[in-house]
């Protein structure tokens, strides 16, 4: 078996490495990030945990017409169920 | 390689417009998608609805797609004829080549040339992993298909293996880098999911664990073995202690700095009454203990 290759934990990413990982120009996601519309996140700084996010608002974006107002709204509602749902399985 | 029936996966005729087909896939989306879906075998659907209407919505696609599957049924054998694509000018929009590592080979094998250049040199991809390597860090053998773009520009799917080196503290959605190993100096990026765990919840980098505690346990106190992914841990449980009350104990979840919180909920069971002696207990308790567990103990 070959050595392992050593895996580094990324908690920020830069907007261009987001980007990418979103499959979306950086001038989307930079738009929205201007906007507010990813809590926290600036120019320089995007945590790596908006990831899910950033591809839930291209998808609607993409696939429902939405504007990137409604498509972060709509992801703040499935992020809000996401939660809910970790929280029932832990109280069940 | 098998034929996929763009049409059929999305539900329209052969001669549906784009409005029709974006209807069909928006209805099939709402169905399927798998942040809302009950459906069992909903991401594999979503793959599939997403993937014809990665086709069909594009005209270039569609019309390369009607060229070729003439006379094609779903699932049927099929090998592109040579030099299909001849004569077809590609503009290379609507989809970043490394999104085809979600799609079949046949997406790849017919439409592979048609993506954009990749923007970054970084490929991206999920992993599944134990609550355990979270805790201890692991090495994992991790299964990755990886697009490649052929001399011809053609992206080709390769089945590629990597032996990983998972540090410890990776939570859910975490993203873990391995520098260099996405070709042409880009980095591959992972994302950390984890498989479901028969005994522990993770919620953030809290994790969660039902504990079975005896009644004088929680009555009078006790300290308690927990079994934790990375060994064993002593728990004091306050005398008092209620079942169903969720304990904390501070810097046991998921390793990092800081680190999540072990969450227990305790569970007080009680003893069965499956023997004389046994009954004869619980009826001394019964008689000598004055306790209405529906009103106030007197």
């Amino acid at each position: 078996m070959k050595d392992a290759l050593t895996a580094c934990l990324v908690e920020e990413m830069t907007i261009e490495e987001a980007a990418a990982a979103t499959f979306v120009e950086v001038e989307w996601l930079l738009v929205r990030v201007e906007e507010g519309l990813f809590p926290g996140a600036s120019r320089s700084h995007f945590s790596s945990r908006l990831l899910a996010r950033a591809r839930r608002m291209r998808d609607l974006e993409r696939n429902f017409d939405a504007s990137p107002e409604l498509a972060a709204l709509f992801a703040d509602i499935l992020e809000e169920n996401d939660e809910l749902k970790i929280r029932l399985r832990c109280a069940e | 390689m098998e034929f996929r029936n763009y049409y059929e996966i999305l539900g329209v005729r052969k001669d549906a417009s784009q409005d029709e087909i974006k209807k069909a896939f928006r209805k099939l989306a709402r169905r399927y998608h798998p942040d809302v879906s009950r459906e069992a075998d909903a991401e594999r659907r979503m793959k599939e609805i997403n993937e014809a209407y990665t086709v069909l919505s594009d005209p270039e696609k569609r019309a390369a797609y009607d060229r070729i599957g003439q006379g094609y049924r779903q699932g049927q054998d099929f090998r592109p004829p040579p030099d299909w694509d001849a004569g077809f000018e590609f503009s290379g929009k609507g989809f970043d080549p490394r999104e085809a590592a979600g799609f079949s080979d046949f997406f790849s094998q017919i439409f592979g040339r048609m993506g954009g250049q990749p923007r970054r040199a970084d490929h991206h991809a999920k992993v599944l992993l134990d609550l355990e390597d979270a805790y201890r860090g692991a090495v994992r053998q991790i299964a990755l298909r990886v697009p490649k773009m052929d001399a011809s520009g053609h992206v080709l799917l390769e089945n590629r293996t990597l032996n990983v080196k998972i540090p410890k503290g990776v939570h859910e959605g975490q993203i873990i880098r391995l520098a260099g190993q996405a070709g042409q100096g880009g980095d591959l990026l992972l994302e950390v999911h984890f498989r479901q765990h028969e005994r522990f919840s993770v919620e953030g980098l809290d994790v969660h664990l039902a504990l079975p505690v005896a009644p004088w346990e929680a009555a009078l106190g006790a300290i308690v073995q927990v079994g934790m992914p990375d060994g064993d841990l002593k728990v004091r449980i306050p005398p008092g202690t209620r079942g169903g009350r969720p304990l904390r104990v501070h810097g046991k979840g998921i390793p990092g700095n800081p680190p999540g919180d072990l969450i227990l909920k305790t569970e007080i069971v009680l003893p069965p009454a499956d023997t004389p002696a046994a009954k004869a207990f619980y009826e001394k308790m019964a008689r000598e203990f004055p306790f209405d567990p529906r009103g106030r103990a007197e």
